[in-house]
């Protein structure tokens, strides 16, 4: 299909057909949950489940792919699902403009390959990986505050985010004081999105290691944390 | 010697986590540190010795998306 003629080879022929049965769930359509639906949609993943409670706001201009000035007040699921259908009608979206809850999570999480965290803090995040290990799902976490980013892949049974989040009286980061630029979300979210469709075809990627981008100090570096 | 995240760095007797922190500059105000995988909780910075050949990892704590 010419539509996705420059995925190949990188990505093979039974790789592509293998991408369109997949069915990948994000939670947050802001400025990591965007840019994860984008990739995604235009490397020809099959579903789309896309959740997010918020409406836009004149502060998501500045890195929220989804946002406009056409569309502050409106709901960002709305606008992921007109985004996608926009970029490739060929993906099957499933769109749910709700915050996610300790009682929405099962049936969110229900027939998914991998789950996204694209989600802004840490109470919402903690609540996703216990619900994607109850669910025996594979979660891609990013997070990012100013110039940094973080990406990690939580297989079933590990507990990466307690290591990343040790302290129970935190929900937010760095982030409150650093803000967040328009390319630490886009870079973050591009690892992300690669690393979701890795572990949709088989392939081998983060493992049980946190990475790091600093696009401040144009380094990226791996950690191992037992 | 000691590690910190990844990389060698001279170790000198006297440092503790706050001392390390500050030489290498790591200002930031929510920051995660672990010694040889342990946690080690903020107020704990000043009296936490870190000892020849330890292995220190130093991340931000974000939760920005």
């Amino acid at each position: 299909m010419e539509r996705y003629l420059r995925n190949h080879n990188a990505i093979s022929e039974t790789e592509q057909a293998l991408l369109v049965e997949k069915r990948v769930l994000v939670v947050g359509c802001g400025g990591l949950g965007g840019m994860v639906i984008e990739c995604l949609a235009r490397i020809g993943v099959g579903h789309l489940r896309v959740v997010d409670g918020d409406v836009f706001e004149e502060s998501n201009l500045n890195r929220q792919l989804l946002s406009s000035t056409m569309n502050l007040g409106r709901s960002k699921t709305l606008a992921a699902q007109q985004r996608i259908m926009a970029v490739n009608p060929l993906v099957q979206v499933e769109a749910y403009q709700t915050l996610l809850t300790e009682e929405n999570a099962p049936d969110l999480l229900k027939v998914c390959d991998v789950v996204v965290d694209a989600l802004d803090n840490i109470p919402a995040r903690l609540l996703l990986q216990q619900a994607a290990k109850t669910a025996g799902i594979p979660l891609v976490h990013g997070a990012v505050a100013g110039w940094i980013g973080q990406v990690c892949v939580i297989q079933p049974g590990q507990d990466l985010l307690s290591l990343l989040y040790p302290s129970f009286n935190e929900t937010h980061g760095e982030e409150q004081d650093t803000g967040t630029l328009s390319f630490t979300a886009a870079v973050t979210a591009s690892w992300q999105a690669a690393e979701t469709v890795k572990l949709l075809l088989g392939k081998t990627g983060l493992n049980g290691e946190i990475l790091e981008i600093d696009l401040f100090n144009s380094t990226s570096k791996k950690f191992k944390i037992n | 010697m000691i590690k910190v995240n990844t990389e060698p760095y001279p170790w000198h007797p006297g440092m503790t986590v706050r001392s390390l922190l500050d030489e290498k500059l790591f200002t930031f105000r929510h920051i995660i540190v672990r010694v040889n995988g342990e946690y080690v909780p903020e107020e704990g910075f000043e009296e936490f010795a870190i000892q020849d050949e330890d292995d220190v990892i130093v991340l931000h704590l974000m939760a920005g998306g």
